[in-house]
């Protein structure tokens, strides 16, 4: 293992270390723009250039390995030099247009600006002239050419991860430009990607673009929903400034690095899917009394057709945590029909990110016990009257029922769910929940890997979480369950089923366990 | 119309598709095709020409757009290349340019209405001994005035017209060893080569010799890299692995393109077998059995001649299967270049030849170990090679003593610009520049006055008159702060306005530079900006420091030398000549041209 001083510090590293890890396991931040530790190196901004002994010429930090007995200077007054002159060489063609660049304030040419630059400008020329100003190349991503500084972080990806292979940088010199071949569409799984790695505001999202400026954008890390990989996430919600987005919340997901799970990267069916958590959501609810109507309801239902014509459809969507409510709170009104229902059909898949279970949850619901049921047994099972009662959990069973009528069939729909949908119309009690956005918990992706997920926000309107309506449709029942935290759930759930024997919330941390 | 190869082509695409090692190494050449049968590069030809390498259509763009022979517009069909860069434009370029623009009616970029001509503007076609010269079809023609343009142009229907120019071809050497055949009838032929003695040497290094045995008579004989880096060859031939897993490739380069140098295409048109025999040498030196051979697009000529020796050279058996009876092997593949200064970098020549644009690759790793197609792969210069048989046939001690210190041999100095007889000359390394100007190239033409000398092509540091007495090598030249370079000798009178001369070099790198790394990208244009407004008469005198920062910048920071070579003339012209410069900018105009704003622009 190589032993080298940066900056007068010495570290010893893993063989195949760059400069800028190392360096960054020091404290020190080497600059950079093109360098991403996802893709090839490029070497082309020379923000990262540094100094090494017996070196004649500066070295890049990025391509550099580190190896025994190197000496490095990273911050001297003289590399500070060598970054003031890239950047002002990156800004002489870049317009001044940050007061309406949907990049400031996350943008790293304003970020390193402030800290290598701050020189007094020479360029007195006419800048070049490019040929994309805020266009749109797919239906994700808008283009800004006379914005971007080149660093072809955007085309490695389509190389070398989405291998889509739709950008190219034509032209030469400085008239060079990132492009699309024209009449063609920058459209593919992983096309948002390109604007989380563009490090200025040359590729811009079309979905968030003047939303809300970022400052005014909190995070939340999280999991998403979107399928049974569990890319991990950050949720940008924008809670004080309504006005900005309709009254929206949600602005935009971000892929949250995982090594194991998702890298640096999510797919855009999971990055635009968010739109549920503030849109068709179903907000009103005097619990009080919708509770102890539904309790009376069931119980009448059980008294006059037995717990044998009740079917229970829990889902893959919900949490572990609310999936070990639901299952020690059907288990005490003695249900025996309760199932796993996806809400979603199965769908695409690759062989990246992208899985055909369209829910985050599959593997802990059925690791928890339950097994799934078809919507045919279920169909059969309604129009042979034998099940004649149902609790649905997000699922819209009258669609799922393709027409047929069955809702009506049932004695007793309860529906429990974030959205409107068509069953909403036939269920006789309908408790509206929180989304994953509005509450903590943990999801067991397709790997069995268990990953938690925080926070967001505040459920919208009267909706709660599930496993708190639960727990007070538990006390109406006369059959209360302990609910406490999601945290303290998780500990009972570990402590009963073997699979997650042994996890807690702070040994699951930031990036999961596998089970 | 969706554009579709002829059948011809297609069975040429074939072809060619069988000498590479990867579908997208065929793109310069297939796209070549395409525009000689469609006239021009279209989407549909983009699209096709995707379809038979099988690549996603932007690599192609990417190809199409980075080269500059390709046209992307319909145009007329031979092309007329002006050659605006310093030697032509020190011998009134411009002016001819002019004269074209208006006997044809058109401006640059533009083609004659009835379809024959297209016009362009043109760096440095490494023709600087004829200039002012340019290109018509696939031929060069120089010492151009109004009335030969008119006889070329007027009598032009597809083939050249006239003989092609002389220029001096000089030595002093009783037995020259580059340039011994350059004037000889039929120099080109193998019968002509063989009748000199010409494959002995080969056959000798393949019978008698082991490979490590040559490479020490190469680093005995102090071969210097004549590309212009001067990186010694024997040394730059021991950095390949010494467990050979996988093929190991020689590249030729021959994409001259330094402004000022024209040597490499001397050899080519006019002793192609002795560079024939120097890369069967060094194959067998570094055991590699496939040579590709880059010429820069222009050089449509002296690809065809060397094509012709190749032809030859395995029709006697000297290239091809089991060589003089050896077993050993050689194949040569001649790959045309399509118009990027670049491609000369030698990893920029490689991605160049793997089909993609001429960026210059990061080192390391180098060539030498991973290369052409991943594989080992060797890059030398034209010149450089046509070295090998001296030293193989008279040994690596003949040929050091040949030189003076570190240096060994002769070279082939190119000379132009106002000298009294500009050409080619071979001395032996270190002649100092000072002879060669004023004994051997007939000194400053009309007993005019010396003002500034480039020793080294266009990316070399500029020389005041009173610097000549320094020896033409790589270390003399390195001592005095420039540099030998690709030894194209730019001799400047006392006429020369020196802020248009460094206005054309900065025009050139502006317009060469890849765009890759950020320094040199927007410093090329940036500098070219300022110096141009300070030809204008519209500079400050801050100017001046802006062009020095810039140049400072620039050096040392990038992939590739190609911005320290651009930041040699950036920062040598305005501390050198900084009371011309001082002058433009306080007075507003040249005291020396009345009428600067003719400046070619393009």
């Amino acid at each position: 293992m190589p032993t080298l001083t940066i900056d007068g510090k010495s570290i010893t590293v893993e063989p195949g270390t760059n400069l800028i890890q190392a360096a960054e396991k020091l404290g020190i931040a080497i600059p950079y723009y093109c360098y991403h530790p996802g893709l090839s190196i490029a070497g082309n901004c020379r923000m990262c250039l540094v100094k090494m002994e017996k070196s004649p010429k500066p070295i890049i930090a990025c391509q550099t390995l580190c190896q025994d007995g190197m000496v490095i200077d990273a911050s001297s007054e003289e590399v500070g030099k060598l970054r003031e002159a890239v950047l002002e060489f990156l800004l002489i063609n870049h317009p001044l247009d940050c007061p309406v660049c949907d990049q400031a304030g996350e943008c790293w040419l304003q970020d390193y600006y402030m800290e290598y630059g701050l020189y007094n400008p020479k360029f007195n020329e006419q800048k070049v002239k490019k040929h994309f100003k805020a266009a749109p190349i797919g239906p994700n991503v808008a283009l800004d050419s006379e914005r971007c500084i080149l660093c072809s972080r955007c085309v490695r990806f389509t190389d070398e991860i989405s291998k889509s292979h739709e950008l190219g940088i034509f032209d030469r010199g400085d008239h060079s430009e990132i492009g699309i071949y024209p009449g063609k569409e920058f459209d593919n799984p992983y096309s948002g990607n390109v604007v989380d790695i563009c490090p200025v505001g040359a590729l811009t999202d079309r979905d968030f673009r003047f939303k809300c400026r970022v400052w005014y954008l909190e995070s939340a890390d999280s999991v998403c929903n979107g399928c049974s990989q569990g890319c991990n996430i950050q949720i940008h919600v924008n809670k004080d400034r309504p006005h900005h987005a309709k009254g929206e919340r949600v602005m935009r997901l971000k892929p949250r690095f995982n090594k194991e799970v998702n890298q640096w990267w999510m797919c855009d069916a999971g990055r635009y899917g968010y739109k549920f958590i503030d849109r068709e959501r179903l907000l009103e609810a005097d619990w009080e009394d919708l509770l102890g109507q539904t309790a009376g309801a069931l119980n009448a239902f059980f008294e006059k057709r037995g717990k044998e014509a009740f079917s229970v459809l829990v889902s893959p969507q919900l949490a572990n945590e609310e999936l070990f409510v639901a299952k020690k709170f059907f288990e005490s009104l003695g249900l025996r029909q309760v199932a796993l229902l996806s809400p979603n059909p199965p769908g695409d898949e690759d062989d990246f990110l992208i899985k055909s279970d369209k829910n985050p949850n599959t593997r802990g619901a059925e690791a928890i016990g339950f097994s799934k049921i078809s919507p045919q047994k279920l169909m059969e099972g309604i129009e042979k009257r034998t099940i004649k009662g149902m609790y649905a959990f997000g699922q819209d069973v009258e669609a799922l029922f393709n027409g047929k009528n069955l809702t009506d069939k049932l004695e007793l729909l309860i529906f429990q769910g974030s959205n409107r949908n068509s069953t909403v119309s036939k269920a006789h009690f309908v408790l509206p929940s929180a989304t994953y956005a509005e509450k903590e918990g943990t999801f067991t992706n397709h790997a069995g890997r268990v990953q938690r997920f925080w926070k967001a926000l505040e459920p919208l309107g009267a909706s709660l979480p599930d496993a708190e309506i639960l727990r007070r449709l538990s006390e109406k029942m006369g059959k209360p369950v302990a609910a406490g935290t999601p945290e303290s759930i998780f500990s009972a759930l570990a402590g009963a089923i073997p699979a997650f024997r042994g996890l807690s919330y702070e040994t699951l941390g930031k990036e999961g366990i596998k089970i | 119309m969706p554009f579709v190869f002829s059948t011809e082509n297609q069975k040429k695409i074939k072809e060619i598709l069988k000498q590479y090692e990867t579908r997208q190494a065929a793109m310069l050449p297939v796209l070549h095709l395409a525009q000689e049968q469609n006239g021009y590069i279209s989407p549909d030809v983009e699209e096709t020409v995707a379809e038979a390498l099988d690549l996603p259509i932007v690599k192609v763009r990417e190809a199409t757009s980075f080269y500059t022979l390709y046209e992307k517009k319909p145009c007329g069909k031979t092309p007329i290349r002006a050659c605006r860069n310093l030697s032509c434009n020190l011998l009134g370029g411009d002016g001819i340019l002019d004269y074209v623009k208006e006997k044809l009616g058109i401006d640059v970029g533009e083609s004659t209405p009835d379809g024959k001509f297209r016009l362009d503007s043109v760096e440095c076609l490494c023709a600087c001994e004829i200039a002012p010269m340019m290109q018509v079809g696939d031929d060069y023609y120089g010492f151009l005035t109004k009335e030969k343009v008119d006889q070329i142009l007027d009598q032009y229907t597809g083939k050249r017209v006239g003989e092609p120019d002389e220029a001096a071809i000089e030595s002093p050497l009783r037995e020259p060893i580059l340039s011994k055949r350059f004037r000889v009838k039929d120099s080109i032929k193998i019968e002509t080569y063989l009748k000199g003695g010409g494959y002995k040497a080969a056959e000798k290094a393949l019978k008698t010799m082991k490979p490590e045995q040559i490479v020490e008579e190469v680093k005995t004989s102090n071969l210097r890299g004549f590309g212009g880096a001067g990186f010694p060859a024997g040394m730059k031939w021991g950095f390949l692995p010494k467990d050979r897993k996988k093929p190991v490739y020689l590249a030729v380069n021959a994409d001259e393109g330094e402004p000022g140098t024209f040597k490499d295409r001397y050899i080519l048109e006019r002793d192609p077998h002795l560079l024939i025999e120097g890369i069967l040498i060094t194959c067998y030196a570094i055991q590699s059995h496939k040579a590709y051979v880059y010429i820069r697009g222009e050089y449509v000529q002296p690809a065809r001649i060397l094509q012709q020796a190749v032809d030859e050279a395995y029709s006697k058996g000297v290239l091809g299967k089991n060589i003089f009876g050896t077993g050993f092997d050689l194949e040569i593949l001649i790959h045309l270049g399509a118009g990027a200064y670049i491609c000369g970098e030698e990893t920029a020549l490689l991605e160049s030849l793997e089909g993609k644009k001429g960026f210059p690759r990061l080192k390391p790793p180098f060539p030498a170990i991973v290369g052409l197609f991943q594989c080992p792969t060797i890059i030398n210069n034209v010149e450089t090679l046509a070295c090998l048989p001296t030293i193989v046939e008279k040994g690596g001690k003949f040929f050091s003593d040949l030189g003076c210190e570190k240096n060994g041999g002769t070279h082939l100095y190119s000379v132009s610009g106002h000298v009294g007889r500009p050409g080619i000359y071979e001395l032996p390394m270190g002649t100092s520049l000072k002879d060669l100007i004023f004994r051997y190239a007939g000194g400053i033409r009309e007993g005019r006055l010396l003002k500034a000398v480039v020793p080294g092509g266009m990316s070399a540091a500029v020389l005041k008159a009173d610097e000549i007495e320094v020896g033409l090598d790589y270390e003399s030249l390195k001592k005095v702060k420039t540099m030998l370079g690709s030894a194209g000798i730019i001799v400047m009178d006392e006429t020369v306005c020196m802020v248009e001369a460094l206005l054309v070099t900065a025009r050139f790198f502006a317009h060469e530079s890849c765009g890759q790394c950020s320094p040199c990208r927007e410093g090329t244009g940036w500098y070219y900006k300022v110096v141009k407004r300070i030809y204008e008469g519209k500079g400050r005198m801050e100017d001046l420091d802006t062009l020095l920062h810039i140049a400072s910048n620039m050096a040392g920071n990038t992939i590739c030398a190609f911005a320290d070579g651009a930041a040699m003339p950036f920062s040598s012209y305005p501390v050198k000549f900084r009371e011309e410069f001082v002058h433009h900018i306080e007075s507003g105009r040249c005291e020396l041209k009345s009428t600067q704003s003719v400046f070619a622009e393009g």
